[in-house]
């Protein structure tokens, strides 16, 4: 039996029913495309945890402050009637000293109101308060000028970032350096730009498109105005456990009414790992469910295939094919249609994952294990689902066959 | 070559049986040309199957060169029919999404030793009768008479000791039929090739050595 004649008569006979061909590849590519994702998007999260880990490092706590003074593990429910009550920034500034667990901190305050410059709107932009650690605790570079310093307190001064520095040379600045930007009432005169960033992160803001002035003028800037956020860095030899502790102790004993949340790094990947767990979850569901459906449509395909090709197996067993010749040529169509619809999946699944990974601001990498899995199963549904016609046309009695119309 | 004796065949449908074949003996030759004659209905397309080994008889007893058929190894049926038999029907029996070289080939598809006939050879036979110049037409495009012509060709291709044709002119006109007759008497000269051939026209009947004729299952001395 030749193998070649034999996939050559495959795809002139699965052409020549296009229709059928092409209903029975839906479900296969649905069903392949999710496996494909699934994996990929597996892999996709694997490799982020991996960078983000390398890129922050495993030491940095984020300390929240929250609303209305419960245990810190309730996970803080919002309610608009709980009091509020502000971190002082003498007691965020105090937290190195007072606690050995941590080594530096960086608190910020995020401002509100419109930034513009020379009376144009800067659409990404977004004013950020902080004091001169936080360059280095966020592992930030600059590349132009200097950062905010600590002494810069009375100075309204900013450093922007690079995509606010690309807009506001849109906007007919020429350098950045001197020129003055305004957010909300205040003005402030650019001192330096951020080196750019790869998006995503562990970062809770977009170091591209922020405007970094000293936390003293965020906090004058608006009467709302709050710590929302610090960055700590555990000290070298202490765990994230003690030092977490530590922190929870000393805010706890500074003030009975506010309360702050501490989340490390291990959970953020944790959480990460969630949803990437629903994810998957999801897409191994769907992944599945149309796997099968593919499957009996490969099956009901063939089974017509075999039924209106009756005569034809009756003409081939006359002329001496075997059994097995005649199961093979039909189960190389099922694969073959497997394989169309494979193919066809994981350009699918690929598509989805740079989507899903585009919108969770992951990095996309293509995991050549997410192919050959796609061509193993398409593979496999082929032949799984292909068996069974296959057998039926080569248990046909050649006589019965060749009577038959 | 063939030699049957006692050969019955019958059919349940519902309840009830219905015997085909009640007992036929014959005794072919290697070398002859032979038709078998008889009313339609009489079982001579039973026998043919039986004897070209696509259907196997209820009882009795089958020798193809001296050698007992056994029912047993159905992979050694389809090579025999591949190596020893050539089939042509009265419904040609081309497979129509393949041209008619490819249709000459086909029983090659199913051979180890497929690599010893070159296209060459397949080339020849459509030459031999007489449809090289359509060689690669679909049979949609051939008229019945060359598609029984392609039909011979594919026969042959495998060097058969044996030709079976069940009607092979009853779709065709006179004349066609007579050309196609004058092949079968040909190969059968100067191949030494076995014919059988079924047939209703005593003209063809005619043309052969030897006629039996069958009537009611049996065959009539
Ligand atoms: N699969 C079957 N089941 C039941 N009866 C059958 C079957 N095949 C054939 N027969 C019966 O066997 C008888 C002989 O059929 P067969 O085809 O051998 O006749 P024939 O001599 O070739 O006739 P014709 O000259 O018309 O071709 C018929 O009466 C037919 O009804
Ligand atoms: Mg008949």
């Amino acid at each position: 039996m030749i193998i070649g004649a034999n996939i050559k008569e495959a795809v002139r006979s699965l052409l020549s029913s296009k229709q059928r061909t092409v209903l029975a590849l839906i479900g296969i590519v649905i069903g392949i495309g999710s496996v494909i994702a699934m994996v990929s998007i597996g892999k996709i999260v694997q490799e982020e945890s991996l960078r983000q880990f390398k890129e922050m490092g495993t030491d940095v706590l984020t300390i929240e402050s929250q609303f209305g003074g419960g245990e810190p593990s309730t996970g803080g429910r919002i309610t608009r009637s709980a009091p509020k009550s502000k971190i002082k920034l003498a007691d965020v500034l105090a937290i190195p000293t007072e606690c050995p667990g941590i080594s530096a901190v960086a608190p910020s305050v995020r401002g509100n109101g419109e930034a513009s410059y020379g009376g144009k709107k800067l659409q990404n932009a977004g004013m950020i308060g902080v004091t001169e650690s936080f360059l280095g605790i966020n592992k930030l570079k600059i590349s132009q000028g200097r950062f905010i310093s600590d002494l810069d307190a009375h100075n309204q001064f900013c450093t922007i970032g690079s995509m606010v520095a690309t807009e506001m040379r849109t906007l007919g600045s020429g350098d950045v350096i001197g020129k003055k930007l305004r957010v909300g009432q205040s003005l402030y005169t650019v001192v330096g730009v951020t080196a750019e960033v790869l998006e995503g992160g562990m970062r809770r803001f977009q170091p591209n498109e922020t405007i970094y002035v000293h936390i003293t003028s965020a906090l004058r800037s608006s009467r709302e105005a709050e710590i929302s956020e610090i960055i700590a860095r555990v000290s070298t030899g202490v765990t994230n456990t003690v030092a977490r502790d530590q922190v929870l102790a000393y805010f706890k004993s500074k003030t009975k009414k506010s309360s702050v949340r501490v989340t490390s790094p291990e959970e953020i990947i944790a959480q990460m790992e969630k949803q990437m767990q629903m994810f998957t979850l999801l897409l191994g569901a769907i992944g599945s469910i149309s796997l099968i459906v593919g499957g009996v449509g490969v099956m009901n395909v063939m089974l017509v295939s075999v039924s209106e090709r009756r005569r034809e197996i009756g003409i081939r067993r006359a002329l001496g094919a075997k059994r097995g010749d005649i199961r093979g040529q039909f189960l190389i169509e099922s694969i073959i249609l497997s394989l169309i619809g494979g193919v066809l999946g994981i350009l699918f699944g690929v598509g989805a994952s740079v989507i899903i990974s585009h919108f969770a601001k992951w990095h996309f990498v293509l995991s050549s294990g997410a192919i050959l899995l796609g061509v193993g199963v398409s593979n496999a549904v082929g032949i799984f689902f292909g068996y069974y016609p296959a057998r039926q046309a080569s248990l046909l009695d050649p006589i019965v066959a060749l009577k038959s119309d | 070559m063939l030699r049957l004796s006692e050969i019955k065949k019958s059919y349940h449908i519902g309840p009830t049986e219905v015997d085909v074949l009640k007992g036929v003996s014959l005794n072919v030759d290697k070398g002859e040309l032979i038709s078998i004659m008889g009313p339609s209905g009489c079982g001579k397309s039973t026998l043919m199957n039986i004897i070209g080994l696509l259907d196997r008889p209820t009882s009795g007893s089958f020798e193809l060169n001296d050698a007992e058929v056994l029912y047993t190894n159905d992979d050694a049926l389809s090579d025999i029919r591949n190596r020893n038999i050539g089939f042509v029907f009265q419904q040609y029996f081309l497979l129509s999404k393949l041209s008619a070289l490819e249709n000459v080939e086909l029983p090659l598809m199913y051979r180890d030793d497929a690599a010893k006939f070159t296209r060459e050879h397949s080339m020849e036979l459509l030459r031999r009768v007489g449809m090289a110049d359509r060689a690669g037409h679909r049979p949609s495009e051939l008229s019945g008479g060359q598609q029984q012509r392609v039909a011979i060709a594919r026969a042959l291709v495998c060097n058969p000791a044996l030709i079976l044709a069940d009607e092979p002119t009853g779709a065709l006109d006179t004349n066609v039929g007579g050309e196609i007759m004058e092949l079968f008497k040909e190969l059968n000269a100067e191949e030494g090739i076995t014919v059988v051939i079924i047939t209703h026209d005593p003209g063809i009947a005619r043309q052969c050595q030897r006629v039996a004729v069958m009537r009611n299952g049996v065959i009539v001395p």
